[in-house]
């Protein structure tokens, strides 16, 4: 149920990667408490031990601004504990990087050059970043709960809002059929503001014994992207320099803009 | 944000076709300018940042517009029809552009026998004459000898005065339309030839035949946003920086090249950016070269205000930046982004604003195509700057104003970059 959240400040963190996914149970009119829900689609994506066989991620697509006329492509790199890397690159707007290591998240564009994230801009991309994190939602959320059941597209889902130590809570929507993750609601932070954000995820794939949307679509501040994921590899051969920030990045910490501190994890 | 600030120069209206009995092919077009009418009412319906736009009620505008719409005979007309709509706005940056506009630069952006073509010669009105300032190195302008401060009587027959005079009576007419109606009178189709009156510095009438060719600078595109023609200049002034560029777009080429310039400017006594008649184009683009000459973290050049969003437009400062003065020239012809970067940086405090009154155009806007192959530009959001007055109708006050005169050009001065050069040169005395 991992993916970045929204992508206010130039696109940065366009890429929304709902990683994880669920097999059908038997409808039921009771709501079950969010716990169950969120366990569940651990289940019906693949299971906890497929999970726990997974190192790392190397994820590749496309991605288009549909209204806009813009295309371009993306790279995604992810590893165990909570580092990724990130880069798309849109046809008239160039590169857009982003990246956490180490609990110091970063972002460099063609447009706005580089910067380091900090304050809850920079909690919500660790807790972004968490490999695996569908395993580990007790810890990213310390208070989770039920409320109720919606339709969204004329599928009725069961509504959970899950609220991390720090920042907005997120409200998820999963198939009452499937369990599986439909749609995802926050009100994301941006170094350009807060924006309500609204994520819907389809075109679920199974890579390596879990199961991936590889449709995202979302909206937010008038504006619509889609993602689509061709390939994802899992317990791939990446460099370990391949989280690394790149020089403009280094250059900006090295004069000190590293100032806020990582988010506890 | 993808919202481009850039105010569209394509002011040219269609004429309507007469009606005719539709056939199949006219019913299916018929259904393209109303499904398009409804794209059009339903997106400004939902994506204003007014929940009222313009004050309007927005229904009723649908009421009155949809049975125009039914009755108008062909896209032409269909056009017109929603150009009227839009205007009811009385805002900038809502635009139809027609589909040939695409057709013609699609099958090629390369093609460079499509487009515009130019002479090379830049002009502005100044006191009710159109006036030669600038004439671009190598143009067919510049190897017939045209020189800034010349005047254009008229081209290929029809004469410029009697248009300024009938623009410049009309009160809902702004400067920049005005001096786009002049522009694109001296233009023309690439490989054709315009017979270009002026009276010389002697005032003397001189006719002479201009080719127009492909304009200045490489085609950039950006998604539905027509491609243009983009060029940046760079130089120095004694050991002043001087940059230009006509527009917020080709964006990796612009911002590299502005980079590179102002970090290898980091010793320069000053920086002028000159803005005059730049028209805008990618409004993110004002901030990531404002991070060059803005070191205090956490400023912004402005906000960014949509019906539920508030967006600041922030500027990161980068690892090397221009800290010594910086002009920004700005005139008539100066919008949107270019209106976003002068004023931000006014307001900050970090630089002084040298020419004459903005565009006062200013509104964050995206491109869209309708399902009958026009584009549609509408704004999404009002933009205030930092020091918190809107942009849009308000523009950038300089805060030295100075004004071209053809005296000035024919004498090979240009007062505005003067008056800035002075000022940087006044600066580097106080220190």
């Amino acid at each position: 149920m991992r993916r970045k959240i929204a992508a206010i400040g130039l696109l940065a963190g366009c890429l929304s990667l709902p990683l994880v996914v669920l097999p059908a149970l038997a409808a039921d009119d009771a709501v079950p408490q969010a716990q169950v829900t969120l366990d569940r689609y651990i289940d019906v994506t693949g299971g906890k031990a497929a999970y726990q066989k997974r190192r790392n991620e190397i994820a590749t697509g496309t991605m288009e601004f549909p209204a806009q006329g813009l295309k371009g492509t993306l790279t995604r790199y992810a590893a165990a504990p909570g580092n990724e890397y990130s880069v798309i690159d849109i046809d008239g707007i160039g590169k857009v990087e982003t990246g956490v290591v180490n609990g110091i998240a970063w972002e460099m564009t063609a447009i706005l050059g580089p910067r380091v994230k900090a304050g809850e801009e920079l909690n919500q991309s660790v807790r972004e970043a968490t490999f695996n994190a569908a395993l580990d939602w007790r810890k990213i959320y310390p208070k989770v709960e039920s409320a109720g059941i919606e339709s969204v597209n004329g599928e009725d889902c069961y509504k959970v809002i899950l609220r991390p130590s720090a920042g907005n809570p997120e409200t998820m929507f999963f198939s009452k059929k499937s369990g599986l993750l439909v749609k995802t609601t926050t009100v994301a932070v941006s170094q350009m503001g807060e924006v309500p954000v609204e994520i819907l995820v389809s075109d679920y794939k199974v890579f390596d014994g879990i199961s991936v949307p590889t449709k995202v679509v979302q909206k937010a501040a008038g504006q619509e992207f889609s993602i689509v994921i061709a390939s994802l590899k899992t317990n791939a051969d990446i460099p370990p320099d391949r989280f690394n920030p790149p020089a403009g990045v280094k250059a900006l910490l090295d004069k000190g803009a590293n100032s806020a501190p990582a988010p506890a994890r | 944000m993808l919202a481009v600030s850039y105010s569209l120069p394509l002011a040219g209206q269609t004429t309507a076709t007469t009606s005719t009995v539709p056939n199949q092919q006219g019913l299916q077009s018929k259904a393209l300018d109303l499904a398009s009418f409804e794209k059009v009412w339903t997106t400004i319906r939902d994506k204003h940042w007014e929940k009222n736009p313009g004050g309007l009620d927005w229904t009723a505008i649908h009421d009155e517009f949809r049975p125009k719409m039914e009755l108008a005979a062909g896209t032409p007309r269909a056009r017109d029809v929603l150009r009227e709509m839009l205007s009811r706005l009385r805002q900038t940056h809502f635009a139809i552009v027609p589909g040939s506009v695409y057709a013609d630069v699609e099958p090629s952006a390369n093609d460079e026998t499509h487009g515009d073509g130019s002479t090379g010669i830049d002009v502005r009105v100044l006191d009710g004459q159109a006036i030669v300032t600038k004439v671009d190195s190598g143009s067919s302008a510049d190897r017939a000898g045209v020189k800034p401060g010349w005047e254009i009587d008229g081209v290929s027959g029809v004469l410029l005065a009697p248009l300024i005079d009938r623009l410049k009576k009309d009160p809902s007419l702004t400067g920049l339309t005005l001096e786009r109606a002049v522009q694109s009178r001296i233009g023309g189709p690439i490989g054709e030839t315009g017979r270009f009156a002026f009276l010389d510095g002697s005032n003397h009438l001189q006719v002479i035949p201009l080719v127009f060719s492909s304009p200045r600078g490489v085609i950039s595109s950006f998604g539905n946003l027509p491609p243009m023609h983009v060029w940046v200049e760079t130089g120095r002034l004694g050991n002043t920086g001087y940059i230009a560029f006509n527009m917020f777009l080709d964006l990796v080429h612009v911002m590299t090249q502005f980079g590179n310039f102002v970090e290898s400017c980091n010793r320069c006594d000053g920086l002028v950016i000159d803005l005059r008649g730049n028209p805008g184009g990618i409004g993110g683009m004002a901030m990531g070269m404002a991070g060059w000459l803005v070191d205090k973290p956490d400023q912004k050049l402005g906000t960014m205000l949509m019906r539920d969003v508030k967006l600041n437009f922030v500027i990161n400062p980068r690892a090397q930046v221009f800290t010594g003065p910086v002009a920004v020239l700005v005139d008539g012809s100066s919008a949107s982004t270019s209106e976003i970067f002068a004023g931000g940086l006014k307001d900050l405090g970090r630089a002084r604003v040298f020419g004459t009154h903005t565009a006062a155009a200013a509104l964050p806007s995206v491109f869209e195509r309708l399902p009958n192959g026009d584009g549609f530009q509408y704004a999404v959001a009002n933009y205030i700057s930092e020091g918190g007055k809107p942009l849009e109708g308000v523009g950038v006050t300089p805060d030295v104003e100075v004004r071209l005169t053809r005296p000035a050009l024919l004498s090979g001065h240009d007062p505005v970059l003067d008056a800035a050069l002075e000022w940087i040169k006044g600066q580097r005395n106080t220190k």
